[in-house]
């Protein structure tokens, strides 16, 4: 303890000496995050960590390309320059790794660095295995079996089945700098130095307060190479912090205004940038007890809510109403039946068709676990009370039984047994960026606990047969036409309450030029730039 | 009087291995479990579990708790699991930034309120007197983090003289100081109102005493009464000078949540949250041990200016 | 604000002698305590008489007249960021305000004066004991305690009123104790002993009522502490959960909406500081009223 007074003079000291002024081009971001996410490599705190430290240390060997708004992002070369499935044995892919690239600490990127970061994930032997970044990342990572260097600049990757998803899960796994790791053997001392190929290097890292980058001049795509020359991150998790932080110049960039301040924010000046993305807002529902194992009575909460009303009212128009997992425009949408419009007396009609009268004959009481607040929920109890109020008016009550975020996750993961066993309901939401992650962990038969977490539980033979067949078939094209009719099929049965697709909003001082909001949770700074 | 001093000292080990053995208890009683909550929620029960046992959260309770009371004595406070840095480095970072508010909070307090008290006491019944307690159960009564979100809305959000959140990490001495401001006043006010009111009291007792009355009856001077009463007092101001410190370094959590001052109190409201065991663990233990040893000092200067007072 | 030292009211044609009439005869001059006394009144009868006299119904609300202002038609005091009406969630708040405050207290007043006692007449190990123990919960600053036990037990108004129990009962019992072991000693209780009074009687006639009088003085000083602890912990998230109306909770959702309406948002934090003033200042009437240094 004696070292605390010693600790607090240099503090003092060093406050006093550092000089205060910001190198010109320096951006600095208030995230929504409570604390920084892990800069070891593979990640945590989910999107939000590939969002702003995975994806901007490092990079995989697939990238997404997130320069345009006005469509979904593709899938580009990162550090491979191509890939493709071996025509003697469609369970090995071969890559072609991109040359003269240079991770930050100066080592050359090759084949082995690939092997190595695999290992670091998949290989519980070697000395590099990362307990924790694998337990964060190896669920995206099935398909990835086994890899071979076949030479410097050559992978070859070997999966357990058949499957055409293998470029949208090498897009999750970052590589890392092998040498740099060796130099310290430890995954803890190597995340406060990190070193990773891609186009911003850490330069200092105070837990839990600011991680500060620079641009990485010697990125290997000039394109993309930074236009700021410096980058903060802070953690600002209460939404009034940010707000202040925003408006008081000590950030120039916040995550997720407060929506009652936007007006305000334009109102001073600030830009609002919004846009569509693959996210979803809604319930999770219990398809096997009531009230949910009904059909007809699932279709009528979903024509019971007023989503307009939410994102105009609520919300400042920082949602637009979500009638399906996917939204119009993606090319997963398809063309489902059901249009889910708000029409209560259409919700009154399919009860009455169930046989409850409204009055004496009600369905079972629904019982909704909610968070009170969570990277994505939005506003949680703020909406969820709408939304029991619209299906109250309709017929259906609702019980609200919020808990904290963390718990959320956490009893999501175990299912509706256990401590859910009251519980018929679960508001949690999540983006998706592809079949897996939006599809085929909620809607096929084998994605139950404790495999994935299609908790409902979904079991739908079309479903099982559409999907099986997407993962066969390598024509992207053709993939996200079966993957529309799969939506079509999931719109139809109701298994969710759809209720809104978040926009990401952002607030930035018009300082800040060049951001293209893409369609999706990941951001592209590196076209960002400052000016005076 | 050494003797009392030993047996003080002596005493407060059983005091915090007792502290020890509740903030033990209270952690481990939360519900939901630490891991599951930094991990995704598709990672696989099998890494919940491995990563459960590298914390040793699969031991026995009882076990649990001595392996970690042998590493608190060695200065070990474990690894946080959302960090995964030692504890200890988050604890001091976080307590050094505790301790400049409660410290300048303490300034403000023990000056404004002694200042007060002493006014009130020497007018009693005067103009002076009733505006001064007026001010010292305003200061008492007030919720201390609404008087926060009062102080943002005025000086922030409608004057944006002042900043309203953070500690500046990256600015000068005036950066910092400005972004102390709000806090300190928000967390000096209930201080300030216990203050002014126990001295007012005490002094007063004193001014009562015969003897005293005699003595300004005779013409004493101002200032040797004065000094008589500051003497007399400087036990029973001491003491809640002392407990107010401690309620201004302990109890600093609320104004911390509202100002997002990043000090042992935002981390504690962190960890909660996170249901970061080892650091919860941590951050309460060393402020009990900061409490307990602050109330050891406060007795043991009592009983060095008057050595009357003898607890038994 | 002492206005009649003790000495001098013998002075005084018509003033009572004994101890009780005493005491009220003394707060019924007291100005100040009085209008306090009266404001307390009025927030405890507003609070019980909710369901009654509330406009509204404290849940219902339009999400489209949310964050009136204070004044609009039909909501005297505004709306809050779902639409209800403020007046009525500040009346229906009251009552969890105040029994989150209160509850604890009474519970450590009863619990802490039994402890405290038998800890003080019976001494040697029993009070080394009962006094140790409670010098362990003294090592944690009251904030500190109240939200590591209720960040342990999780949300909801049972939790908050054990967790804040907790952190009294030790203080009740430390001065309940202290007044227990000073009567002890006073002479007038050997005597009654030597006359053969029963360890009951002397319990009940003479340490009950010099003890009761410090610990009742002390305990009403704490309740506005209690309030606003518990309120604190709602706005922390940790006391009572959403959608209940309770003052620390709906500071803390109307938070957020400072930059849109300030006004509002500062009512339910002005409802705590107001109960707690008059709260503070019937004590202080009380403990002049009664003589009592705490």
């Amino acid at each position: 303890m004696t070292r605390f007074v010693p600790s607090l003079f240099i503090a003092v000291l060093s406050l006093a000496l550092a000089s205060g002024a910001f190198a010109e081009g320096t951006l600095r971001i208030g995230m929504t995050a409570a604390d920084i996410p892990y800069t070891g490599g593979q990640t945590d705190n989910g999107f939000e960590g590939f969002r702003f430290v995975g994806y901007q240390i490092y990079e995989p060997l697939i990238n997404w390309d997130l320069s345009r708004s006005d469509k979904l992002p593709t899938l580009v070369p990162g550090l491979a320059e191509s890939w493709e499935v071996s025509k003697s044995d469609p369970k090995k892919w071969i890559f072609k790794l991109r040359k003269n690239v240079k991770f930050h600490d100066g080592s050359a990127f090759n084949a082995d660095a690939v092997l190595f970061t695999f290992d670091s994930i998949k290989n519980k032997q070697s000395p590099q295995f990362d307990q924790y970044g694998s337990a964060q990342i190896s669920w995206r990572l099935s398909a990835l079996k086994a890899m071979k260097k076949l030479d410097d600049s050559t992978i070859e990757l070997e999966t357990p089945t058949v499957t055409s998803f293998v470029p949208y899960q090498i897009v999750y796994m970052v590589i890392v700098s092998p040498a740099q790791w060796n130099k310290v053997k430890d995954w803890r001392k190597f995340a406060e130095q990190p070193s990773g190929t891609g186009p911003f290097k850490v330069t200092r890292f105070v837990p839990r307060e600011r991680l500060e980058f620079e641009a990485n001049k010697a990125y290997w795509d000039p394109k993309r190479t930074p236009k700021v020359d410096k980058l903060v991150l802070l953690p600002m998790p209460e939404p009034t912090t940010r707000l202040a932080a925003l408006r008081s110049g000590q950030v120039d960039w916040i995550e997720v205004p407060p929506p009652d301040s936007i007006a305000q924010l334009k109102g001073a000046g600030f830009q609002i940038v919004t846009n569509k993305y693959p996210h979803n807002w809604g319930h999770i529902l219990r398809l096997d007890k009531e009230p949910w194992n009904n059909k007809l009575v699932r279709k009528a909460a979903n024509y019971a809510i007023d989503r307009v009303g939410i994102c105009k009212n609520l919300l400042n128009d920082t949602c637009v109403p979500g009638t399906g997992v996917a939204y119009k425009g993606h090319p997963w949408f398809g063309n489902p039946k059901e249009t889910y419009e708000h029409n209560p007396a259409k919700a009154k009609e399919l009860l009455r068709q169930a046989g409850f009268d409204g009055a004496s004959k009600r369905p079972a009481r629904a019982v909704a676990l909610i968070s009170t607040s969570g990277s994505g929920q939005m506003l949680p109890l703020a909406m969820n009370e709408l939304v029991q109020k619209n299906l109250k008016d309709v017929g259906i009550d609702v019980d609200l039984q919020p808990i904290e975020w963390n718990s959320l996750t956490q009893r999501f993961r175990i299912g509706f047994t256990g401590e859910n066993a009251g519980v018929n309901a679960l508001n949690i939401s999540f983006n998706f960026l592809e079949p897996f992650s939006g599809f085929g962990r909620f809607f096929h038969s084998k994605s139950v606990p404790p495999t994935s977490v299609n908790i409902m539980p979904f079991v739908n033979p079309e479903s099982d047969k559409l999907l099986d067949e997407a993962e066969k078939t390598f024509d992207l094209g053709k993939q996200d036409a079966i993957l529309a009719k799969l939506h079509e099929l999931v719109v139809d049965e109701a298994p969710w309450l759809f209720v809104v697709h978040d926009l990401n909003p952002r607030a930035m001082s018009t300082k800040v030029k060049g951001f293209v909001p893409p369609q999706s949770w990941f951001v592209d700074l590196t076209q960002v730039s400052i000016t005076k | 009087m050494w003797g009392y001093v030993g047996r003080r000292l002596v005493l407060t080990i059983p005091t915090l291995l007792g502290a020890s053995i509740i903030v033990f208890a209270m952690v481990h009683l939360a519900p939901g479990d630490p891991i599951a909550a930094v991990l995704p929620v598709d990672a696989s029960k099998a890494q919940v579990e491995e990563i459960k046992k590298a914390y040793g959260f699969d031991r026995p309770l009882p076990v649990q708790y001595l392996k970690w009371l042998g590493h608190v004595v060695t200065g070990d406070l474990g690894k946080s699991i959302a960090t995964r840095r030692a504890v200890i480095l988050d604890v001091r970072d976080s307590l050094a930034n505790s301790l400049v508010l409660a410290v300048s909070s303490s300034v403000l307090a023990f000056g404004a309120g002694i200042a007060l008290g002493l006014l009130a006491a020497f007018r009693q019944g005067r103009a002076l007197d009733k505006i001064a307690s007026a001010i010292a159960v305003v200061g008492v009564s007030v919720p201390h983090y609404w008087a926060g979100i009062i102080l943002i809305i005025i000086f922030s959000v409608q004057l944006n003289w002042l900043p309203a959140m953070g500690a500046a990490p990256d600015g000068g001495i005036v950066a910092t100081l400005r972004h102390m401001t709000l806090p300190t006043i928000a967390l000096a006010l209930i201080p300030l109102g216990v203050i002014a009111r126990v001295v007012r009291s005490a002094a007063l007792d004193i001014l009562a005493q015969e003897f005293v009355l005699a003595l300004r009856a005779k013409g004493l001077a101002h200032r040797r009464v004065f000094a008589h009463v500051v003497k007399n007092a400087a036990p029973q101001i001491i003491t809640v000078l002392g407990l107010q410190f401690g309620f201004q370094l302990g109890g600093s959590v609320l104004v911390e949540a509202v100002f997002s001052w990043p000090g042992t109190g935002y981390l504690l409201n962190l960890a909660i949250f996170q249901r970061d065991i080892p650091v919860l663990q941590g951050v309460i233990l060393v402020l009990a041990t900061f409490f307990v040893l602050l109330n050891l000092l406060v007795d043991v200067l009592q009983t060095f200016i008057d050595p009357r007072i003898a607890r038994h | 604000m002492l206005l009649v030292a003790a000495h001098e009211i013998s002075a005084i044609p018509g003033a009572p002698m004994s101890y009780w009439r005493t005491v009220a005869w003394r707060l019924a001059r007291d100005r100040a305590t009085l209008v306090a006394g009266t404001l307390l009144l009025l927030v405890m009868l507003s609070a019980l008489l909710a369901p009654w006299i509330a406009p509204y119904d404290p849940n219902a609300g339009s999400i489209r007249l949310r964050l009136a202002p204070i004044g609009s038609a039909s909501h005297v005091l505004g709306t809050d960021e779902q639409g209800r009406d403020m007046l009525s969630r500040l009346l229906w708040g009251g009552r969890m305000t105040l029994v989150a405050g209160l509850t604890p207290v009474v519970v450590a007043f009863l619990l802490g004066t039994v402890l405290g006692v038998v800890a003080g007449y019976a001494g040697g190990l029993t009070n080394t004991l009962v006094m140790r123990t409670m010098d362990v919960f003294y090592a944690f600053p009251a904030v500190l305690l109240a939200i590591a036990i209720s960040g342990a037990l999780g949300p909801g108004l049972p939790n908050t009123l054990i967790s804040l129990s907790i952190v009294f009962v030790p203080r009740v019992v430390r001065v309940a104790e202290s007044a227990t072991v000073q009567v002890k000693g006073l002479e007038y209780l050997a005597a009654a002993r030597a006359s053969g009074a029963g360890v009951w009687q002397i319990l009940r006639h003479h340490l009950l009522a010099n003890v009761l009088g410090p610990v009742l003085v002390f305990a009403s000083t704490q309740v506005s502490l209690s309030i606003i602890l518990a309120a604190g912990l709602s706005f922390l998230g940790l006391g009572v959960t959403p959608p209940a109306a309770e003052w620390g909770l709906m500071l803390n959702t109307l938070r957020q909406s400072i930059y849109v309406n300030p006004v509002v948002p500062a009512l339910p934090g002005l409802a705590i500081f107001v109960t707690s003033m008059a709260l503070n200042l019937v004590s202080d009437g009380l403990r002049d009223a009664m003589e009592i240094r705490a």
